[in-house]
């Protein structure tokens, strides 16, 4: 497969930002100032020939007296002036060019044309461009944050384009509560030049990326992202969040299927068909990287449970079924097994209900007995790290023997405290060891479990919903890595 | 491929049932057996070779709902039944020609068609058929060409898939052939551009295997 090599535009020994600017509400300030503040690892010059310096660097009148070679240039200036300076650009032998600035295409026929104007002129020069009307990229290896907002993703192994730039940068965001790393991020603007098929075919060759994340909004008709996709999917898994619909086939045709052939859900069969995982919602793109970049992808799709209460294993099996899962009854020498360690009026099924039984050990060793099951490929563990679950802070009035009681209380809930390490631990080894995830649910009424995940590696959920959607995307992509690779030449 | 030159050179923008399935099995998409006529003693003679129980359908380059329009005569089932039915159908002045048919006495009902997406090119659907196709709209896509896999993953895909297993006694659909008509459908999409959508609906089943019972190919007729 042919892609286009990106490596200069996401790790640029040097950068200057063309539209440098002293005023800290504009866009050649803030870009400036974000890159600054990343630390990037090479030098950044900034050029604008009415000021002298910015931020204690000193500012070149044009790019071409930078007296250094430029991997990379940032544009930020009016968009009437961004083709001389491509001229400029390439004159000073750049390879790559961003452009920021926006009053292109999106906003009509004269904005097209000068976008085409500045596409066919950075490609005379044999430089690609980003953008225009992009918000910027992300890198995490040379510290670039050549972005319009001040974040500073987590670093990873994700990396992600997005057709919108304020829903990708807002993936940014979310990942940092959630413990998600980024390695790349590219906002494709009006993809004048570059296009998320030459984004999506770089990240795929990467080697530094695990999976790969999109917010996608258009696909041109003749755009190469289906074959890509059907390649890179191969390699590594593409999720991609789709906002909007696509132009649909438009006249209304003689026959029913024309009529029928609503193009959303054509989009739906091709990226199923490429081995893409759709996700349905903003707030699953994360959820669910989040578990295939930390977890391996599992054998199949029969899931164990593990519950300390009954009804929250009934609605974890409900989610399981929903999508696809497949909760299986336990093996006789599981049962066996089990028996020896939980009291008698334990559910005796999958899923595994402790019944109440509240100390630790047991836990651990069902956890590890399930995970070893051959006849299930991942485990959902529920109500397993509980951090913040018990309050025994005040003090009771009352009898010595109802004080007594609460001292017992806080040794339970620090047994518990000091156990959710080993419980995460344990999981983290159990994955490592079988092959298979294992994805926690606290039920604890905080967001994110970052903690879970960058210092233990385990991938936790507050609800048993969002662990089973993971899971059935994991499972989806097993399906597709199952099906045969034939190469279908048209 | 003559019968598809032979429309666009005329500027139709459709091919008959007749031609339509003509045309499909000549890229081995198995078709109910037929014979167009133009008499009286045609039809006789045909229905006898085709054998009973049969069904009579007017023809007509225009006529692509012959429901709505009362052209068709289901389950005749003697030479007599079959001579008062080709009378009435030619009493509408549409009816060109009438169409002698196999009748393919299947409940279930399936479709199986060809769409253009103006981003992924041709399309194969495949679906509940009948009157449910528009009713509950139960239909997958896979953009062309299928491979096998595709193909048996998009049978998959359909909330009524039961409808292809062993029902009421009747055999499951045999999915290697149905298969086999989904990837040919795509084939015909990447080779003919002059085909623009293609609906074979109902696609019945017969003893396990489908047979095409209505056809209707769409061209995208440069006169238009």
């Amino acid at each position: 497969m042919k892609y286009s090599n990106l490596d200069k535009l996401f790790n640029p020994r040097t950068i200057a930002l063309v539209g440098a600017s002293a005023n800290p509400v504009k866009w050649g300030f803030i870009v400036f100032f974000n890159i600054l503040k990343g630390e990037f690892t090479g030098p950044v010059y900034p050029v604008n020939p009415k000021i002298e310096s910015l931020l204690g660097i000193p500012c070149y009148p044009s790019i071409e007296t930078v007296p250094d070679s430029i991997d990379l240039a940032v544009i930020t200036t009016p968009a009437p002036t961004v083709s001389s300076l491509i001229d400029e650009c390439g004159r000073k032998g750049v390879s790559f060019v961003v452009v920021i600035t926006s009053d292109f295409s999106e906003t009509g026929a004269k904005g097209a044309d000068m976008e085409q104007e500045i596409v066919e002129k950075a490609r005379s020069y044999g430089m690609r461009l980003v953008g225009p009307n992009t918000m910027g990229i992300f890198s995490a290896k040379t510290h670039l944050h050549a972005l319009m907002p001040p974040v500073m993703p987590l670093h990873g192994s994700l990396s992600m384009f997005s057709q919108s730039g304020n829903v990708g940068v807002q993936m940014l965001y979310w990942g940092i509560n959630k413990g998600v790393g980024y390695e790349k991020f590219v906002s494709s603007g009006n993809e004048g030049d570059l296009r998320c098929e030459d984004y999506l075919g770089y990240f795929a060759e990467d080697e530094a990326t695990t999976v790969i994340l999109a917010y996608l909004e258009g696909i041109d008709p003749d755009s190469e992202l289906y074959r890509t996709a059907r390649w890179a999917c191969r390699k590594k898994p593409v999720l991609i969040f789709k906002g909007g619909r696509t132009k649909t086939g438009g006249k209304a045709a003689a026959s029913h299927s024309g009529a029928m052939a609503v193009s959303s859900k054509v989009l739906k069969a091709a990226f199923h068909q490429a081995g893409i995982i759709e996700i349905d919602d903003s707030q699953g793109l994360v959820d669910c990287a989040k578990a295939f970049s930390a977890y391996p992808i599992p054998r199949g799709s029969r899931i164990a449970i593990l519950t300390r209460g009954g009804g929250w294993g009934v609605i974890t099996a409900d989610a399981c079924e929903e999508h696809g899962l497949i909760v299986p009854p336990l093996s006789r020498e599981i049962l066996e097994k089990l028996n020896t360690i939980l009291p008698p009026y334990w559910s005796h099924a999958n899923p595994v209900d402790m019944a109440a039984v509240i100390t630790s050990k047991p836990y651990l060793e069902c956890l590890e007995i399930l995970a070893q099951w051959d006849e299930v490929d991942a485990v959902i563990a529920l109500g397993g790290s509980i951090q913040g679950a018990l309050d025994f802070k005040n003090d009771v009035k009352g009898t010595e023997e109802l004080k007594e009681s609460l001292a017992f209380a806080r040794e339970i809930a620090k047994d518990y405290a000091e156990k959710n390490d080993i419980v995460l631990d344990l999981a983290r080894t159990l994955v490592d060891k079988t092959g298979k995830p294992i994805i926690m649910v606290t039920l604890g009424d905080y967001e994110d479990h970052k903690s879970d995940l960058t210092n233990h590696r385990v991938v936790s959920y507050p609800t048993p919903e969002r662990a089973v959607r993971a899971l059935a995307r994991m499972v989806d992509y097993r399906r597709f890595l199952n099906s045969p690779d034939e190469d279908i030449k048209q | 491929m003559k019968i598809l030159e032979e429309a666009l050179k005329r500027g139709d923008s459709t091919l008959s049932e007749h031609d339509s399935k003509l045309f499909l099995a000549s890229h081995g998409i198995p078709v109910t057996r037929e014979q167009i006529v133009k008499t009286e003693e045609e039809a006789a003679s045909a229905a006898a070779e085709i054998g009973y129980p049969i069904v009579l359908k007017g023809s007509g380059a225009e006529l692509a709902h012959k429901t709505e329009m009362n052209l068709i005569r289901l389950d005749l089932r003697t030479d007599g039944e079959v001579r008062e039915a080709f009378k009435s159908l030619k009493k509408n002045s549409a009816v060109k020609e009438v169409l002698v048919q196999q009748m393919v006495k299947g409940d279930r009902e399936l479709v199986v068609g060809l769409t253009r997406d103006p981003q992924f090119g041709p399309c194969v659907m495949f679906g509940l058929g009948g009157i449910f196709t528009e009713i509950l709209e139960d239909v997958s896509f896979r953009v062309a060409p299928l491979t096998q896999w595709d193909a048996e993953d998009m049978m998959e895909e359909i909330r009524a898939k039961k409808i292809l297993g062993a029902f009421r006694g009747k055999p499951a659909v045999d999915k290697k052939i149905m298969a086999d008509v989904l990837i040919s459908i795509g084939k015909i999409g990447l080779e003919y551009e002059a085909v623009k959508e293609i609906d074979i609906n109902p696609m019945k089943i017969l003893n396990g295997k489908p047979v095409a019972v209505d056809a209707l190919v769409v061209l995208n007729n440069k006169k238009d």
